[in-house]
């Protein structure tokens, strides 16, 4: 059947709807690199503003730092644009071997294999380790490609209520005679910022004989005391049996990811990794610009310190105006609000005041949990966040909500 | 069957700031369960009842709340 005007009809209706229940997302339009400070088009045509970024995942505040940049250029001519072929024909530079050394020896683990996205890596891992016989324990709240990565393997799967140590400990028990069990958590959760208690799941994993899988994707770089993410800040390097991130956030912000984690885990996804096998390598200018990422993390903590400076002034920033946070160590900093259209009125004149931050409400978040999610960079300038806990100031005022409690919130505006 | 529904959904699904749910609480369209989820419901319900529903009839729109959940498990 041809493109008739019945398909066309019911694919408009879809759009339609998404749009009238207000789900219909829009992109804004930067007209520059990423920075602290960035030019947005909102809606697309109308006159540009510039505003301070509150929403990027550009923790480390490397996506447009002159080293990668010019790391990229270098990479770019010594080892050329495209390798047009997947890694085991003829895709394989030196290069992507000593990243994935480097990474290796950075977050501590036994083998790196890289992806060209953590999408891809967490599509290709569960399906390539396990089998019918096995089961996968997810937390509730895992990323979208870890829930996809999981309907892809032929295991068999159950869930456990986020960070609820007692529930999982119950799965556990509940699933103990199947021969292979994986633990599966975000290291950080994206939407709350919250950090899962690594040091518990391993301890579980050790009494049950399971193994951990944690995506790092927002922690990779900074989380711990050398940044190496997650397993660092719980105590519990070497004890992560796979680890996936991306280099698409904190790590340089182009793109690519990996797995990095036991040796044999780490292989099988050389053998039977369908995203690994069957798409093409990672571009040799993110790679080579990727390595000097690592460069800098090695060379010193001075970013992924300054990120938690940053984090710790606006916490207590944010706190101080009235506004009701999610507590936690992440440079996640989401702003509760719980009434949806709140949230949406509260970035719309945030971003009038030259501050770009997102609301978020179901069906991205729970129901009643509507927010700002604001995300902080090594980026930032001091002056930059008090220009922002400006705005947040009359924007709140506007409002009336600072000082409101939870309860106060509800009361006044709903869920 | 229906009491024996409510325990199982609050105690597996539902945590401690939750609303108590009834026989009309919408499960899956409102995101209390997610579709990843409804495994351990289906299994539950196996067990409970001796009744295997098909993954098709479980659905947002025909599994939403426990009153159509105990229609359809009925019908097996
Ligand atoms: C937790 C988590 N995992 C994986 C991804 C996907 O990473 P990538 O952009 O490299 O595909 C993201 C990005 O949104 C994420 O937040």
């Amino acid at each position: 059947m041809s493109y008739n005007q019945n398909l066309k009809d019911k694919y408009c209706d879809i759009l339609n709807n998404l749009k009238s229940s207000g789900l219909f997302k829009q992109e804004r339009l930067i007209t520059g690199p990423q920075d602290a400070v960035i030019n947005v088009e909102f809606p697309i045509g109308t006159p540009e503003m510039q505003v301070i970024n509150m929403c990027a995942n550009n923790y480390l505040g490397l996506s447009s730092h002159p080293d990668i940049i010019q790391a990229a250029h270098r990479g770019l001519d010594e080892w050329g644009y495209g390798m047009s072929s997947v890694r085991f024909i003829c895709g394989t530079q030196s290069l992507h071997k000593e990243l994935e050394k480097v990474v290796t020896e950075f977050l501590g683990t036994e083998d790196t294999i890289l992806f060209s996205s953590c999408f891809d890596a967490n599509g290709a891992i569960f399906e390539a380790i396990l089998d019918e016989h096995d089961i996968m324990i997810s937390d509730r709240l895992v990323h979208a490609s870890i829930v996809d990565g999981m309907r892809l393997a032929k295991a068999q799967h159950d869930t456990y209520k986020h960070s609820d140590m007692a529930h999982l400990r119950k799965k556990l028990e509940q699933h103990k005679d199947y021969p292979r069990k994986l633990i599966i958590t975000d290291g950080v959760f994206s939407m709350d910022g919250d950090v899962a208690k690594l040091d518990e799941i391993v301890a579980l994993a050790e009494e049950f004989d399971a193994m951990v899988f944690v995506d790092d994707s927002h922690a990779s770089g900074f989380m711990g005391k050398t940044g190496r993410g997650t397993h660092e800040l719980c105590n519990v390097m070497g004890k992560i049996d796979i680890i996936s991130t991306t280099f698409g956030k904190a790590l340089g912000g182009a793109s690519g990811g990996c797995i990095s984690g036991r040796a044999e885990l780490v292989e099988m996804l050389r053998q039977k990794g369908r995203p690994y096998l069957f798409s093409n390598t990672l571009a040799s200018v993110i790679t080579a610009a990727t390595l000097e990422v690592f460069r800098i993390l090695n060379k010193s903590t001075e970013r992924r310190d300054k990120l938690e400076q940053n984090t710790i002034y606006w916490r207590k920033g944010l706190s101080e105006l009235g506004f009701v946070l999610k507590e936690g160590d992440s440079p996640i900093v989401p702003v509760m609000l719980f009434n949806a259209k709140l949230a949406q009125e509260i970035s719309y004149d945030l971003y009038q005041e030259g501050v770009y931050a997102i609301g978020f409400f179901f069906p991205v978040v729970a129901q009643g949990q509507a927010r700002i999610r604001t995300q902080l960079s090594a980026a930032h300038s001091t002056a930059q966040l008090d220009k922002a806990l400006l705005a947040f100031k009359k924007v709140g005022k506007k409002h009336g909500i600072l000082g409101l409690s939870k309860e106060q919130l509800i009361e006044k505006y709903g869920l | 069957m229906e009491q024996k529904l409510i325990d199982f959904i609050t105690e597996e699904f539902l945590s401690d700031d939750d609303d108590p749910i009834t026989t009309q609480t919408k499960l899956i369209s409102s995101g209390l369960i997610d579709s990843f989820s409804l495994v351990s419901l289906q299994t539950f319900i196996a067990k409970e009842f001796g009744k295997k529903i098909p993954a098709p009839k479980i659905t947002a729109q025909s599994f939403d709340t426990v009153a159509q959940m105990m229609e359809i498990i009925d019908q097996f």
